[in-house]
C-alpha cells in the first residue's frame, strides 16, 4: 500500500502541479483561476463569514477557516485572524468539504464506448491496477471530466475498475488537482474491485462464469490459490534459514495480487444487484474475512438490511438513488440503509451519472426524506473512512488537507453553484460569475 | 353518490318499497331520458375516440355519479351500459329520497365537487394565483380563481403553503414500450422506414413504470419509437391512467417520428445497409417524403374526381382509386402538414439536415434533442420549430451529446423557441420520475423559473395539439393536477398528491 505524498511537501512536484494548472487554464469551457493558485505555497488564506458545514458534527452559521500550508489551521466561529492572511469574504454563501465519490470509472472513457476499466480477456483479473488506464483528463466523449467535476465540487474520486470481470483489479484514490496520475493519486492498491451476478459476456462465449455460482466459485477459487501462494512463501522463508540457495516460489502477479486481499491489507468492494448476489458476497465475506467489505449499487439491499447491519458491510448507493419493492412502492435506498444502521456513501458511477453530478444525486436522496446531513456525510466524511482516508480528507476540521467548496447556495439545491473550489489549500477553480461581480 | 353498506342498501329498498309507485314512474321516466341521452352519447362516441376518465374509473360510474348533470358526452362510454339497468333505478330512489330529505345516504351532491386550495397556484395561463383555488367538478376543472366560493357538499384539499400545478407532461418517452424486464417494443428495425407503425400496438398499460412516473407527478406522455429507426412510426399522446391503451389516449397518432445522427447509423449501416452515413440518413427520409408527396397527390387528385363525380350525380369509378399503401398514408399526413414530423438529432449537422428537410417539404416539425441547439438557436427561432429538450447531460454522453450544455435550454429559449423538457432517459438518477430535477437544472443554466415550469407542462400540451384537454388549469380542462408542498424546482419540496381527472 503506497500512500503518495502532498505536492507541497516536493518543490519539484509542485512546480509540475502549477504547470498542470496553467496547461488546464487553455482548455476550453472552463475558468480556472490563474492568480489564486499560483500564490505562494506558505500564504494563509482566510475564508470569513460563510455558513459551515464541517460533516464532522459541528456548523457554524457565520464561520471562518484559515487555510496555511494547504491544511485547515483554524476553523469555527471565533477564530483569530492571522496577521498577512489574504481574507476573502464570502458572507452569504456555503462552505462544505470537497465531495468524494466512493465510485468511478473517471478518466476510463465513455460507457457504451471503447472502456478501459473492463479487460474481458480473462474474468479473474486482480492482478490489473486502474492507475494504468486512467486518462488524467478524460477521453472522447468525456474529455473535460476531470475539471466538469472539480466545477461541481467533486475534489477527490475513488476511481475503480469496470463490473464485467469477477475480479476486475485494484481501485485507486485520486485527489481531482491536476497533473499526471501519479501526482492525482494519493491511495494506491485502495481496494480489490470484484463483481458477482450474472457475466453476460463470458456466458455468451460458453466460458466460466455462466452461472451466478460459477461467479462465486472463482472469487473462492482465486483466495485459495492466494493461501497456497502464501504457504509456498512461507516455505520458502523457512527454507532459507537452512538453505541460502533455496529458490522462491516463482512471482505471480494474479496471487500476490489476491494475497492483499487475504492478508486484510486492502478492503474488498463488490459490485451488486439483487438480493441473493449480496448474501452471496456476505457469505464470502464472512468466510475470508476480508478487511472491510463494501457493495456497490446493492438495489435489493433494503431486502437484507439487517444482514448488512450485522456484519458492518458498507453500501454505496447509486447510480440508482430510488428503488421500488416488489409492491411497486419507492425505497429511497440510501435513506432506507442508513436508518437500519448501515453505513451508506452515495455516488456516480460516473459516468453512468456524469461525475459532477454527485450532489445531485445526493439531493435526490434529500428530496425524498433523507436527513441532509447525513446525505453530506455519503459524499463526504463516509466514503474518507470507506477509504481509510478520514484522517486527511472528507470533513473540515483542523489539520485535514484544505479541500473545501465555496457554494453560492444551498448543497442540495442544483440551482445554485459551486463558486470556488480548493484543494489542498489551492484555489482550482474559480466560477467566471465571480469576476464578472468585480469580486 | 356512493353506497358505502350493507345498512344504506337496506335503507333505500324500504324507501324505494315505500314510494314504490312514485318511483316506478320517476324511474320509467328517467329511463327514458336516458335513454336518449345515450343514443346520442354513441354517436359522439364514433367521433370521439379519445376516451375520458370514466372510462377508466367505471366503478365510479356503478356507483351513481349522478345522471342528472352529466358532464360531457364523453362520459359515457362502452362500460356505461353494463351498470346503467341498476344505475337507473338507484338514481331514481336517490332523487326520490333528496327530495324525501331523510336520509344520511344522500347527503353527497350528486356531482363529485373537490376544490383545492393552496397558497400558490400556478395556471400556466397568466400569473400565478397566490392563495387560491381549483374547483373540479366532474373530473373537470369547473373554476380556478382567488375568491370563489367553496360549492355546498364539496370536499376540500387544502395545502397551506402548497403549490398546485397542471399535471406534468414529459414530451419524449418510451413508457410502456420499453422496461427493465428487457421488454423493448419501441424500435422496428427490420427496415430503416416504417411510418406504418403505431406506438399504441406495443403499448403496455401495466407497465411498472407507469404507475412510478405518475405518482412523481407526471399525468401525460408523449409515447414516441426509438432512436434508432430513421422513420420509426407514429407517436401517441397518452394519459397515465387506464387498463386499455384506447382509456389511455389523448391523440393517436401525434405525429410520426424521424431520427438523424448516430443512431440510425449504428442500427443499419452496423449490418452493412442504409444508412451508414448521415447523408444517406437524410436520403432515406427525403426519398420517403418525395414519395409521399406524390402518394398525397393522386389521392387529392382521386378525391376532387370523386368529388365532381358526385356532384354531377355520376359513381365514382372505384376502378381510379389509388392503392392504399399505410406506409405513405402515415407520410402523407406529415407532408400535408396534418401531422407534426418529430426529428430527432442531436449535433448541429444532424440538425443542419433536419431543418433542411423541414424546408424543402415545409414540414411542421418538432426537434427533439437538440443537444447542440444552441449553436443553431436563431435558424430554429426562424422556422417557429419548438424543441424538446434533452438529455441534460446527466448520463454517460455519446459523440453527439458531447458538446451538450446546462444552459442550452436557456438559450433556446432566449433566441425565442418554445421549449420542452423531458425527463433524463437514462439509467441512474432515478430517471423519469425526476422532471422536476431537470427543470432545476435548466435553471441553473439560465432558463428563467416560470419558463422551466411551463416547460413540463402547458408548452408540450400546445407543441402536441392536446392544449384543449390538458397542460393548464383553466375551467373546461381535464382536472390533472400536482400539489407539492412548495416550489417543485427545490429539493426540499415533498409531492403531496396527484390528480387525474379529479380522482
Amino acid at each position: 500500500m503506497v500512500q503518495k505524498g502532498k505536492p507541497e511537501k516536493s518543490w519539484q512536484k509542485l512546480q509540475i502541479f502549477l504547470f498542470g494548472l496553467i496547461v488546464l487554464l487553455f482548455l476550453p469551457e472552463l475558468s480556472l483561476s490563474a492568480a489564486h493558485s499560483a500564490g505562494a505555497a506558505d500564504e494563509i488564506v482566510v475564508l470569513s463569514g460563510a455558513r459551515i458545514l464541517t460533516a464532522s458534527g459541528r456548523n457554524f452559521d457565520r464561520g471562518v477557516i484559515v487555510i496555511k500550508n494547504g491544511r485547515i489551521a483554524e476553523v469555527g466561529e471565533r477564530v483569530e485572524i492571522p496577521a498577512g492572511a489574504r481574507v476573502l469574504d464570502v458572507s452569504g454563501c456555503l462552505i462544505t468539504p470537497g465531495l468524494i465519490d466512493a465510485h468511478s470509472h473517471l478518466g476510463l472513457g465513455p460507457s457504451g464506448g471503447v472502456t478501459e476499466d473492463n479487460e474481458m480477456t480473462d474474468p479473474v483479473t486482480p492482478q490489473l491496477r486502474i492507475i494504468d488506464s486512467i486518462h488524467p483528463e478524460g477521453v472522447g466523449p468525456d474529455r473535460n471530466q476531470f475539471l466538469n467535476a472539480v466545477a461541481e465540487g467533486v475534489t477527490t474520486a475513488v476511481v475503480r475498475p469496470g463490473s464485467g470481470n469477477v475480479i476486475g483489479g485494484q481501485s485507486a484514490v485520486l485527489k481531482l488537482r491536476g497533473g499526471t496520475v501519479d501526482e492525482m493519486c494519493i491511495l494506491f492498491p485502495a481496494d480489490m474491485k470484484m463483481a458477482l451476478g450474472y457475466k453476460g459476456a463470458y456466458a455468451q462465449k460458453g466460458q466460466m462464469p455462466m452461472t451466478k455460482m460459477g461467479t462465486a466459485y472463482l472469487v473462492r477459487q482465486a483466495m485459495l490459490e492466494a493461501m497456497e501462494y502464501k504457504k509456498a512463501l512461507a516455505a520458502y522463508e523457512r527454507e532459507k534459514q537452512k538453505n541460502p540457495e533455496a529458490q522462491p516460489p516463482a512471482r505471480d502477479l494474479k496471487k500476490e495480487a489476491m494475497l492483499l486481499v487475504l492478508e486484510q491489507k486492502i478492503p474488498v468492494h463488490i459490485h451488486v444487484g439483487p438480493a441473493d448476489d449480496i448474501m452471496t458476497a456476505v457469505r464470502l465475506h464472512r468466510e475470508f474475512k476480508f478487511k472491510k467489505l463494501s457493495l456497490a449499487h446493492a438495489e435489493e439491499a433494503y431486502k437484507v438490511a439487517d444482514e448488512l447491519a450485522r456484519d458492518d458491510v458498507a453500501v454505496v448507493v447509486g447510480p440508482r438513488m430510488i428503488v421500488y419493492d416488489d409492491n411497486n412502492q419507492l425505497i429511497n435506498l440510501a435513506d432506507y440503509l442508513v436508518k437500519k444502521g448501515v453505513f451508506v456513501c452515495i455516488m456516480t458511477d460516473a459516468d453512468v451519472v456524469q461525475q459532477p453530478f454527485l450532489r445531485t444525486q445526493a439531493a435526490i436522496a434529500v428530496k425524498y426524506g433523507m436527513d441532509p446531513e447525513q446525505a453530506l456525510r455519503a459524499i463526504t466524511i463516509n466514503p474518507a473512512k470507506l477509504m481509510g482516508l478520514e484522517a486527511r480528507i472528507g470533513s473540515l476540521e483542523k489539520g485535514k488537507d484544505a479541500d473545501l467548496v465555496v457554494w453560492s447556495g444551498d448543497l442540495f439545491d442544483v440551482r445554485q453553484e459551486a463558486l470556488r473550489v480548493f484543494i489542498d489549500g489551492r484555489e482550482v477553480y474559480r466560477n467566471p460569475k465571480l469576476d464578472k461581480t468585480s469580486n | 353518490m356512493r353506497i358505502n353498506s350493507e345498512r344504506g342498501k337496506m335503507a333505500m329498498i324500504k324507501r324505494y318499497q315505500k314510494n314504490k309507485l312514485i318511483s316506478l314512474g320517476l324511474a320509467l321516466l328517467v329511463i327514458l331520458v336516458t335513454a336518449s341521452l345515450l343514443g346520442a352519447a354513441e354517436k359522439n362516441y364514433l367521433c370521439f375516440p379519445s376516451l375520458t376518465r370514466d372510462a377508466a374509473f367505471p366503478s365510479k360510474i356503478s356507483s351513481g355519479s349522478g345522471f342528472g348533470s352529466v358532464p360531457s358526452p364523453a362520459a359515457f362510454m362502452p362500460e356505461f351500459s353494463a351498470f346503467c339497468c341498476p344505475g337507473l333505478l338507484l338514481s331514481s330512489t336517490f332523487l326520490w329520497g333528496e327530495s324525501d330529505g331523510s336520509s344520511a345516504v344522500v347527503a353527497t351532491p350528486a356531482t363529485r365537487t373537490l376544490v383545492v386550495k393552496a397558497s400558490r397556484i400556478l395556471t400556466m395561463a397568466g400569473p400565478a394565483l397566490e392563495n387560491g383555488m381549483v374547483i373540479i367538478e366532474d373530473g373537470k376543472i369547473k373554476a380556478v380563481g382567488k375568491s370563489l366560493t367553496v360549492p355546498a357538499g364539496a370536499e376540500v384539499i387544502e395545502e397551506p403553503g402548497g403549490w398546485v400545478l397542471p399535471g406534468l407532461i414529459d414530451a419524449h418517452s418510451s413508457l410502456g414500450l420499453t422496461d427493465e424486464t428487457g421488454r423493448s417494443e419501441n424500435e422496428e428495425l427490420s427496415e430503416p422506414n416504417v411510418a406504418q407503425l403505431q406506438v399504441i400496438d406495443g403499448l403496455n398499460p401495466f407497465d411498472k413504470r407507469i404507475a412510478q412516473v405518475r405518482a412523481a407527478g407526471i399525468t401525460s406522455a408523449v409515447v414516441c419509437p426509438g432512436r434508432r429507426s430513421v422513420i420509426g412510426g407514429q407517436a401517441a399522446v397518452v394519459k397515465l391512467r387506464g387498463k386499455t391503451v384506447e382509456q389511455m389516449i389523448l391523440k393517436a397518432p401525434a405525429g410520426v417520428k424521424f431520427s438523424i445522427g448516430e443512431g440510425p447509423k449504428e442500427a443499419f449501416g452496423g449490418k452493412g445497409r442504409l444508412p451508414s452515413t448521415r447523408m444517406g440518413n437524410v436520403y432515406v427520409i427525403r426519398q420517403a417524403l418525395l414519395e409521399a408527396r406524390e402518394y398525397a397527390e393522386k389521392w387529392d387528385a382521386y378525391q376532387k374526381k370523386a368529388t365532381e363525380a358526385k356532384k354531377a350525380g355520376k359513381a365514382a369509378s372505384e376502378s381510379s382509386e389509388p392503392k392504399r399503401d399505410l406506409r405513405l398514408e402515415a407520410l402523407a399526413r406529415v407532408v400535408r402538414g396534418e401531422l407534426p414530423a418529430l426529428m430527432e438529432c442531436y449535433r448541429v449537422d444532424d440538425i443542419s439536415g433536419a431543418l433542411r428537410l423541414v424546408d424543402e417539404f415545409k414540414l411542421k416539425a418538432v426537434f427533439i434533442g437538440c443537444a447542440e441547439g444552441y449553436l443553431l438557436a436563431e435558424e430554429i427561432a426562424r422556422r417557429k420549430i419548438p424543441v424538446v429538450v434533452g438529455p441534460m447531460g446527466i448520463g454517460p454522453k455519446r459523440t453527439e451529446t458531447e458538446k451538450l450544455d446546462l444552459s442550452n435550454a436557456a438559450k433556446l429559449h432566449r433566441a425565442g423557441v418554445k421549449i420542452i423538457l423531458q425527463s433524463e432517459v437514462q439509467y441512474g438518477l432515478g430517471a423519469l420520475e425526476e422532471l422536476p430535477l431537470v427543470a432545476a437544472l435548466a435553471v441553473r443554466g439560465g432558463l428563467p423559473e416560470d419558463e422551466a415550469l411551463k416547460a413540463i407542462t402547458i408548452n408540450a400540451a400546445e407543441v402536441f395539439g392536446v392544449a384543449d384537454r390538458i397542460g393548464s388549469l383553466e375551467p373546461g380542462k381535464e382536472a390533472d393536477l400536482v400539489i407539492f408542498s412548495g416550489n417543485p424546482l427545490d429539493y426540499r419540496t415533498r409531492l403531496k398528491r396527484v390528480l387525474i381527472d379529479g380522482q
